[in-house]
């Protein structure tokens, strides 16, 4: 249990950061009554306030990142309740709260490596599942599956399966076996062929944006295992690997059909009204927000598409002015940054936290380079900040498996705890 | 436009990441103390130097990789695993050419205890509850 007393002052900063941002949209904002702020309000105070009362029930040894996923689900909640006017945004206070639960069932799940390692094989049966999910209902038609009263992209589900997969399997690694002339680790070509399969499927279901993402997570995770002990991998050996992932980027490239290469090589300014629609908009919008912005809802963004999620850093530009769109990448940074200031004790905790970092520093620089014009934009969601319940549920999950990485659990998955205190004799094992 | 309420929100939130980064520093700090409790508060000693047992999983070997490196031709790259589960440290031959022996007997996979002698190679280490330096 941490220090009380740290614990109540993060919960009173916390709460106090979110009323000054409220204290913003009350002086700065557009809204028709105040009775949407006081809604609005009551809404993030009341998550915050609940938030904090169930955390210490878990008995985690650390809260900072809890800390931090709240300010960020607050932050975006008050940043999406305010796009075109105040309001009180149902729908994301919803994913924000979906989000929080999905973080304590990856803290629960994740929290005891040898635990889920003996479920190693449900991860593989996961992937494979929503894998068959896309092939049947997804594909080249649309990303999403419609479910009339919500839509689902089951790809995004696929990105904590992939971490977890890459994190239980590092164990393996001491498990050579003889395959022809070479020892081999059946697990590292499994995986392999896992993230090779989701990346062909990507493609397929033209999500182009998602495959950096999953490369991500793979070669992330493919660079720990140098650390790994019996690992045995040379410099040698990486420069091959990376020799072999460049030259296969560029025949994909090469070999992209032609919507992808309009996308590379677009030249947004010369075609503002149909290619570069987004992107011109949300470049205007961030150079008219300036540094502290128009004031929460007066901007015109809202009326481009995809404003709250694909060019949403954007539009919290324009709103609420650069040097607050940039701070709350900062927290999100922050937040995936923690495991630095607190180590994982196990190459599972650590491997998992380093795959989770990637995924999400990946998507925000797609996100934010993309909508500034700097790389092809790829559509690709903001962590926690975009709308988007698949985004937000699976976002909350990787969040909870940094948390089991903070605060493990090592015994045996079969321990009980013996109610004799006698000694045992020795023996070998 | 209020600006100065716009500068005191983005001040707030800065302020505010730093409580939660000191925390978390306080955190690490009590984390240790609960890990001593994980790993029953045991280190591994030669003659020279004391290493602390700060993860799960402790690589023994020559190699530069290794948690533990004993720079010894005698010892193997990849000699020897420790690993704590429930409190309780196991050490574990990881396909090493001489061996390891503890308290002179040769063994793959065994659990160790305080003051437990493990030989590895031509090298000695002491397996034991941890001593607080002066």
């Amino acid at each position: 249990m941490t220090n009380p007393v740290s614990y109540l002052l993060s919960c009173i900063f916390v709460i106090v950061t979110h009323g000054s941002m409220l204290m913003n949209v009350y002086t700065n904002g557009k809204y028709d009554s105040i009775n949407d702020i006081i809604t609005l309000s009551a809404g993030v105070i009341l998550l915050d306030a609940v938030y904090f009362i169930i955390m210490p029930f878990f008995k985690q040894r650390t809260y900072a990142v809890d800390f931090m996923l709240l300010l960020i689900l607050n932050m975006s909640m008050i940043f999406q309740s305010c796009f075109g006017g105040v309001h009180f945004d149902a729908k994301h206070f919803i994913t924000c709260i979906a989000a929080l639960v999905s973080c304590r069932i990856g803290y629960i799940a994740c929290r005891n490596h040898r635990w889920i390692q003996t479920k190693k094989k449900f991860v593989w049966a996961g992937i494979a599942v929503l894998m068959v999910i896309i092939l049947l209902f997804t594909g080249s038609r649309s990303m999403w599956i419609d479910l009339g009263f919500m839509s689902i992209q089951p790809s995004e589900f696929i990105k904590p399966l992939l971490v977890l997969a890459c994190a239980t399997s590092i164990a393996e690694q001491m498990n050579k076996k003889k395959l022809g002339e070479f020892n081999v680790v059946y697990d590292n070509l499994i995986l392999f062929g896992i993230t090779a399969i989701i990346i062909l499927f990507q493609w397929w279901c033209r999500d182009l944006g998602s495959i950096p993402t999953f490369a991500a997570i793979y070669a992330s995770c493919f660079f720990l295992r140098i650390c790994y002990p019996k690992a045995k991998f040379s410099k040698k050996t990486l420069i091959i690997a990376g020799s072999v992932v460049g030259v296969l980027g560029i025949i994909a490239i090469i070999l992209a059909p032609a919507y992808v290469k309009d996308r590379i090589f677009a030249d947004i300014w010369s075609d503002p009204d149909a290619n570069g629609y987004q992107q011109t908009k949300a470049l205007i919008a961030i150079a008219e927000g300036g540094w502290f912005g128009k004031g929460a809802g007066k901007g015109f963004l809202h009326k481009v598409f995809a404003y709250e999620s694909d060019i949403v850093f954007a539009t919290i530009s324009e709103e609420w002015g650069l040097l607050y769109a940039l701070m709350t990448v900062l927290m999100l940074l922050i937040m995936v940054a923690m495991p630095l200031v607190n180590p994982p004790r196990s190459y599972y905790h650590g491997t998992m936290c380093a795959g989770i970092a990637a995924a999400f520093t990946m998507q925000m620089a797609l996100n934010i380079f993309g909508s500034c014009n700097m790389i092809p934009f790829t559509g690709v969601t903001l962590p926690f900040i975009s709308a988007g319940g698949s985004s937000m549920v699976t976002s909350g999950l990787m969040v909870g498996m940094i948390v089991a990485a903070q605060s493990p659990v090592f015994a045996n998955p079969s321990h009980k705890p013996k109610k004799s205190g006698k000694k045992r004799k020795r023996r070998t094992v | 436009m209020d600006i100065a309420i716009c500068a005191a929100a983005v001040a707030l939130l800065d302020i505010c990441a730093l409580v939660i980064l000191i925390a978390s520093y306080m955190e690490k700090h009590s984390g240790k103390k609960v890990w001593s409790k994980i790993a029953a508060d045991m280190e591994l000693t030669d003659e020279t130097r004391v290493y602390p047992l700060e993860c799960d999983e402790i690589l023994i070997g020559r190699h530069a990789s290794a948690d533990i490196r004993i720079q010894d031709m005698s010892v193997s790259r990849y000699h020897a695993m420790l690993n704590v589960t429930d409190g309780k440290w196991t050490i574990n031959d990881i396909g090493s050419k001489s061996g390891i022996y503890v308290n002179g007997e040769l063994v793959r996979h065994v659990r160790l205890y305080d003051n437990d002698v493990i030989t590895l190679g031509n090298r000695r280490l002491i397996f034991r509850k941890r001593r607080i330096q002066k």
